[in-house]
């Protein structure tokens, strides 16, 4: 399938339609051997994976697995050693149109303000001022950063920072976005927030979403399916379905289901968590 | 193998405290109030203890008024003030540009670092004669120590700053398909700016004892001249107001710095306010 995509969209375009109808192009991202080696060390090896229109996938592995190297290998922030990653057909060879990342670390500018900041990828994209003008405040509103627009991110709370970088990305309007444990550094109520936010805005306009995280619970509820890394060099090991109903809210934290896939995400983990332990 | 006595680690909330808390949120009052007794205590130590030509305070308030108002004095002034204000700029715009470009560029940094770091550190009167020789008995040779007295330290402060651009502005400028150019004067030039402003801080002083140095050495008509001058013809209390003129610009330089900060960039500082 995705051998079809790829020798059908050769247009570098990061907007060509037919990528947006489900039916001839299913497969928005497609990973195939990929690995990665930090001169001798092997991050990651023999990963193939395929990330539909609209899907959310989420990502969980032991701390150090490769996890935000996966990321920016999609991203094209650095090249892989093995295998590729093919974007709407298209190989990846440097950060391209149509894909944006939120970053664990928010990576706001301090001398920018929130409106700065968000217009940042949008006017680098040389998009018209008078566009501009336009997508940002509702970008900013999006996110429920109104108010906010000439504050510096020193005046804001982490998760606002984060919001703050989640509608510099969604400015874009990517058809893939990826996350980097976007809400690892906020505390837990703002994260719990910050999620159900997040799939508010997933049900506003469906993009395919590469979610990493460190909570089981996080990767299962927002998730379409979870992918478990795992080992040394890392490769997938479990790919899970999630099969709970849409729209995910929160309710569905207290599906039985839910329950049980988390269970199940987590014996996976665990086992290798223990390993890890054992050592040490 | 005495023990420091008072010496806790947390300051106990007493009297003292309280009253050491109450000066340190400085009122302009205390302040006056502090400068009084400065001035006491010197009229009272050059009465009992010293000679009869040393300044006193009430001498010099007594001159105070005739020379600031005369045209040798004001002159002076303005051209210290003008050659030091050049000096600055060329070195800040210059200094600017290469310490980047040695921070950004491993080329430059090796082949200028250890040119940068002993000139930085060698003192500028030694090669005072030298320039005078070279630019002549003039205005230029001021400015040239003052130039060079001031070059050093923004550069190797903007070098520093350049070097330590987080990287994860540069990962998100990459991420968002930055062009060299935005890089280098949005992201690296932004994140460059407290190492800037403390290079431009260090090298203001300098330039000030640059353009005294030189004009001693070159006799041109500036403060350090008309201060050396009315020394040498035993009109101290002159002299002194002379000094006090230098002082006032270093006063006038901290508060022009901190409101350009203030208005131009007041995100400038902030960071470390989080908490
Ligand atoms: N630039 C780099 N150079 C060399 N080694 C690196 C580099 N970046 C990451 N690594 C190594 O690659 C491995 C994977 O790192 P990565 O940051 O991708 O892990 P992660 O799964 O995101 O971990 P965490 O869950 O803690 O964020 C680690 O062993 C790390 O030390
Ligand atoms: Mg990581």
């Amino acid at each position: 399938m995705s051998q079809a995509a790829s020798n059908l969209v050769h247009t570098v375009s990061g907007t060509g339609t037919s990528a947006d109808d489900p039916s001839s192009a299913p497969t928005r991202i497609a990973i195939s051997g990929a690995g990665k080696k930090y001169g001798e060390l092997q991050v990651f090896k023999d990963i193939n994976l395929t990330f539909g229109n609209g899907e959310i996938v989420t990502v969980v592995g032991p701390s150090g697995c490769g996890k935000t190297t996966l990321l920016r290998c999609i991203d094209g922030l650095i090249p892989l050693s093995e295998g590729e990653v093919k974007i709407e057909g298209s190989p990846i060879n440097g950060p391209r149109e149509g894909v944006a990342m939120v970053f664990q670390h928010f990576g706001l500018f301090p001398w920018k303000t929130v409106y700065q900041n968000v217009a940042y990828g949008l006017k680098l994209a040389r998009h018209p001022a008078a566009e501009i003008k336009e997508k940002v405040p509702y970008f900013i509103n999006l996110v429920g950063l109104s108010g906010f627009e000439t504050a510096f991110p020193y005046q804001l709370s982490g998760g606002m920072q984060q919001r703050c970088g989640l509608a510099r990305a969604l400015a874009m309007e990517p058809h893939v976005l990826l996350m980097d444990e976007p809400f690892a550094a906020v505390d837990a109520q703002t994260r719990e927030i910050l999620q159900f936010e997040l799939l508010k805005i997933w049900e506003l306009r469906p993009l395919t979403m590469v979610f990493v995280t460190h909570s089981i619970e996080e990767a299962v509820l927002m998730g379409h399916r979870v992918v478990v890394l795992k080992g040394r060099p890392s490769g997938v090991h479990e790919v899970i379905d999630v099969d709970l109903p849409a729209p995910r809210d929160r309710g569905t934290l207290g599906h039985p289901r839910f329950t049980e896939v988390r269970e199940h995400v987590w014996s996976t983990l665990m086992d290798e968590v223990r390993a890890a332990e054992f050592e040490v | 193998m005495t023990q420091p006595v008072a010496n806790t680690a947390v300051p106990q909330p007493g009297p003292l405290y309280r009253l050491q808390q109450k000066f340190a949120s400085t009122s302009v009052a205390a302040k006056i109030v502090a400068g009084l007794l400065i001035l006491v205590a010197w009229e009272l130590g050059v009465t009992f203890f010293a000679p009869k030509f040393v300044a006193r305070p009430t001498n010099i308030i007594a001159v105070f008024p005739d020379v600031i108002t005369e045209p040798e004095f004001i002159e002076a002034t303005l051209s210290t003030l003008f050659a030091v204000l050049q000096g600055l700029l060329i070195a800040l715009v210059s200094g600017t540009i290469i310490g980047i470009a040695m921070g950004r560029v491993k080329v430059f940094d090796r082949l200028l670092n250890v040119y940068i770091n002993g000139f930085y550190t060698m003192p500028m009167i030694a090669v005072l004669p030298l320039l005078t020789i070279w630019f002549g008995y003039e205005d230029s040779a001021r400015l040239a120590t003052i130039v060079f007295a001031a070059f050093f330290s923004i550069a190797i402060n903007a070098r520093d700053g350049a070097r330590s651009v987080p990287p994860e502005y540069l990962e998100v400028a990459r991420a968002y398909r930055a062009r060299q150019r935005d890089v280098w004067f949005d992201i690296t030039f932004m994140s460059s700016l407290p190492y800037l402003v403390a290079g431009f801080r260090l090298a203001a002083g300098r330039a000030l004892v640059g353009a005294v140095i030189a004009e001693f050495f070159v006799s041109l008509p500036g403060l350090g001249m008309y201060i050396l001058s009315h020394t040498r013809s035993f009109a101290h209390n002159e002299a002194v107001v002379g000094v006090l003129m230098l002082a006032a610009f270093g006063l006038l330089f901290e508060a022009t710095m901190n409101g350009v900060m203030r208005r131009f960039f007041p995100w400038y500082r902030r960071e470390d306010r989080k908490d």
